[in-house]
């Protein structure tokens, strides 16, 4: 269950038309490392989860990365809401804007349409913690780079802010591992799956 | 009466200390001081989220009461006429160029 906050985590207030960046953020709705694939693969994961305050975990963070996916779509959305038809023309927007208008679609930056590859379930709470902790690692390279090419600070704030999101999220994830590990074979984590041999797993 | 943007600034800080918190005690549960710094902020968090609801117009269902939301006639298509304040004020994506 959840419930509807009408507000954004952190505010967004772009002045500025600018279909160039909209084709590059776009990429962390949609893209292999964005928030719609962070989301999904947090809460997928956590119903095998073996912990329950892993699962709780999973959730809260899977959460989060709902609210940091409207931040995304609510930047894609200012950025291309006052839309001329010559600036359509842009480089980088103008295929994207012939098959959405300035609709919201998940895509990656090089065009790529969101599939469910960009997420993984693999029903093994070391492996998908250990996938958890690159996703965030992943997510935060591509806040650099596009903080780096990004001048305008409206846009920036936001991307810095979900920047630093990522960083926190990997350091709860590397406390989840050890909450995991402590739950197995000391002398060999791999002895058993805790996800599939629940027989092993210690309370 | 209190600007709007300013409370709803002050409603994102602390919902982002509420969430900060959390996260960490999902991984720590037995903290005591950050049981104490969640309890405050929980609180500080419940009425301000109250007072905007009762000054502008409620972020959640919790927060919809119809008989006194919504008090001021800004930000709703129905001004002086008893109404679901729930589709009232700005959706959070709007702002930015207008």
């Amino acid at each position: 269950m959840w419930t509807y906050e009408k507000r954004l985590q952190f505010p967004v207030n772009i002045t500025q038309t600018c279909p160039k960046t909209a084709s590059l953020i776009i990429t962390q709705f949609g893209g292999p490392d964005g928030e719609l694939a962070a989301s999904m693969r947090y809460l997928a994961q956590r119903y095998s989860m073996p912990c329950r305050e892993v699962g709780g975990l999973l959730t809260d963070i899977g959460t989060e990365e709902l609210a940091h996916l409207e931040i995304i779509c609510t930047m894609v959305y200012q950025l291309t809401k006052s839309l001329t038809a010559e600036q359509a023309k842009t480089a980088g927007f103008d295929a994207y804007y012939v098959d959405h208008t300035t609709a919201l679609w998940p895509t990656a930056a090089a065009g790529a349409p969101f599939t469910a590859y960009e997420f993984q379930s693999k029903g093994d709470a070391l492996t998908d913690l250990t996938e958890d902790l690159a996703a965030e690692q992943k997510a935060r390279t591509t806040y650099d780079n596009l903080i780096r090419i990004i001048d305008n600070p409206e846009v920036r704030e936001p991307l810095k802010f979900l920047r630093e999101r990522e960083v926190v999220h990997f350091q709860r994830f590397g406390e989840a591992i050890e909450k995991i590990k402590s739950t197995l074979n000391a002398k060999n984590f791999y002895y058993y799956n805790a996800e599939f041999d629940k027989q092993f797993v210690k309370k | 009466m209190t600007d709007r943007k300013q409370m709803l600034k002050e409603i994102s800080e602390i919902s982002f200390t509420v969430n900060d918190l959390t996260l960490y005690l999902d991984t720590h549960p037995l903290d005591t001081n950050a049981m104490a710094a969640f309890s405050e902020a929980a609180g500080k968090r419940k009425s301000l989220m109250q007072a905007y609801a009762n000054q502008f117009e409620p972020l959640t269902v919790d927060c919809v009461c119809p008989d006194t939301n919504n008090e001021s006639d800004m930000n709703t298509n129905y001004p002086g006429t008893k109404h679901f304040t729930w589709v009232d004020g700005p959706l959070p994506w709007e702002g930015g160029i207008s």
